[in-house]
């Protein structure tokens, strides 16, 4: 029987890639690169429109800072859970969440790629989010 | 050609008063704001009439709260003008109180800050530009990833990053006003409540609710009204900033240095002319990013510095006299126009038990979230 693939939970900022899941940024005539992908304007030269041109950024980066969250109000995000800073192969700085507490080795400066995770959907259903976690060697 | 503040005629801290910060309660933020402003009043020795224009700084009480509390000392018609910059939103209030008293605009002007802690919006979260999680990233996590980002880079334990909390709680315990007047132990800061990363609960500001007033004047309205000039404090300077593209991760303490050097500047004097800081430390790892960034101490070399007593009261330059927002409290609108206030008050060598001893010149600095920030430098005469 056919089992549809799940759809993503925010198709907008990111898209199955060749290995890795891809982010979906942006360009701009400048040379700044961006995520997400917007045309309201550019944040280094204030160009706008056709300008600000999509680009596909690796979903692989190196993590600059980890913190393991113990209190959070939402209880949409049930604790514990563990963000992380990334900084992009391709130049912008993120911040999401990480697939796991990172081990005690999986310091700043840790490889980290991208990969799809299913979770809950506001309506009940599964679909896959992004999550970061440490490039197994 | 633009001017500086300091190129325009002077301005003066002529009256100051608070509402102490504390935990929410059934309080109205009017009898909040009407107690800072009365004290502030009564400190400068002038009435409600003298007064020609109200800033007011709030972030959480909602469209047009400020007359509905005002009229309440007798309605004057005079102008008043709500101000929401996020944390800052009562530094702002405070610049542009500045300026209209600078301009020759007004001879004596109201800065006053009052919230109370309730449900907000926030703006940026309406842009149409989704994200990948923010909403996992409160300002504490925010701040417990620069932690982890700071301990790794200058190879700093916890504990050490936990001192501030320690130096901060025991300023708080000799301060009236402040929402936590406790004096703590290191284990009990590490030993309270995990929060975020290795931040404990203790190392996080309260945000609560309170009210903080300044009034400034001029040199003319000082002679005129009979204020005491002798406990008149010059605002010396007032650098205003918001953050440019560039790493994401430094962003506050880049944006930090570079107002911090233009206050400095304005004021012509270096940061080894600080006698008393007041800082935007909600989080222990601020002081310690922008004690840095101010320029009190090289790269990496804060805790080094907090260690040997160079930030606590008697030390080179008392840093969060008053508690800091960790210990005197954050209730949004009224803390930059509180810091001004301490400064003030330890100018005037009024503070009391919390009074760093000779204090000539004092900085005060806010981070608002998106990023803005504040600083003011104030400067007794002799
Ligand atoms: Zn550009």
């Amino acid at each position: 029987m056919f089992e549809a693939p799940l759809p993503l939970l925010k198709p907008a900022l990111y898209a199955r890639g060749e290995r890795t899941p891809v982010l979906l940024g942006g360009r701009c005539a400048c040379g700044h690169i961006f995520f997400p992908m917007q045309t309201f304007g550019c944040e280094r030269c204030g160009k706008f429109g056709e300008a600000l041109q999509p680009m596909p950024l690796r979903g692989h980066g190196r993590l600059r800072a980890a913190a393991t969250v113990h209190v959070h109000a939402d209880e949409k995000r049930p604790t514990p859970f563990t963000v992380g800073t990334i900084a992009l192969d391709d130049g912008p700085i993120i911040r999401t969440l990480l697939l796991d507490a990172p081990p005690d080795d999986a310091a700043p400066g840790t490889e980290v790629e991208a990969v799809f995770v299913e979770v809950d959907t506001a309506d009940g259903s599964k679909a896959l989010d992004l999550r970061f976690r440490p490039v197994k060697q | 050609m633009s001017k500086l503040l300091r190129e325009l005629r002077p301005v003066y801290v002529v009256g100051i008063g608070w509402h102490r910060y504390q935990n929410p309660s059934d309080t109205s933020y009017v009898t909040l704001g009407l107690t800072a402003i009365r004290a502030a009043l009564a400190d400068a020795r002038i009435e409600w009439p003298v007064v020609e224009s109200t800033y007011i700084g709030t972030a959480l009480l909602g469209m047009a709260a400020g007359r509905a509390m005002l009229k309440h000392l007798g309605a004057s018609g005079k102008p008043l003008v709500h101000i929401e910059n996020a944390s800052a939103s009562g530094s702002a209030a405070f610049r542009h109180a500045c300026i209209e008293v600078a301009s020759g605009i007004s001879d004596v002007v109201l800065a006053v800050g009052c919230d109370k802690r309730n449900p907000v919006v926030r703006g940026f979260t309406r842009t149409g530009i989704d994200n990948l999680a923010d909403d996992a990233i409160v300002p504490f996590t925010h701040f417990a990833l620069l932690t982890n980002e700071y301990a790794t880079r200058h190879r700093v334990k916890p504990e050490d990053i936990a001192l501030v909390a320690v130096k901060n709680h025991g300023n708080g315990a000799k301060n009236p006003n402040a929402q936590r007047q406790k004096a703590r132990t290191l284990e009990e800061v590490l030993g309270g409540k995990p929060i975020s990363g290795t931040l404990t609960a203790l190392q996080c500001c309260p945000v609560g609710e309170g009210a903080a007033a300044v009034i400034v004047a001029s040199a003319d309205a000082i002679r005129r009204y009979g204020i005491d000039s002798s406990r008149a404090i010059r605002v010396a300077s007032s650098a205003a900033a918001s953050e440019r593209p560039g790493s994401a991760s430094d962003a506050d303490a880049t944006l930090t240095r570079e107002t911090i050097q233009r206050a400095l500047h304005e004021a012509q004097i270096t940061a080894n002319d600080l006698d008393v800081l007041e800082i935007h430390d909600a989080f222990t790892i601020e002081e310690l990013l922008y004690t840095e960034a101010a320029g009190l101490c090289p790269d990496g070399a804060a805790v080094h510095a907090l260690k040997a007593g160079e930030f606590h009261i008697g030390g080179r330059c008392a840093v969060s006299a008053s508690g800091g927002l960790i210990a005197m409290g954050h209730p949004i609108g009224p803390t930059g126009i509180g810091q001004i206030a301490e400064i003030t008050l330890q100018l005037r060598r009024e503070a009391g038990p919390r009074q760093q001893p000779n204090a000539r010149t004092g900085l005060a600095h806010m981070v608002g979230l998106g990023s803005v920030c504040y600083a003011h430098v104030l400067q007794r005469d002799s």
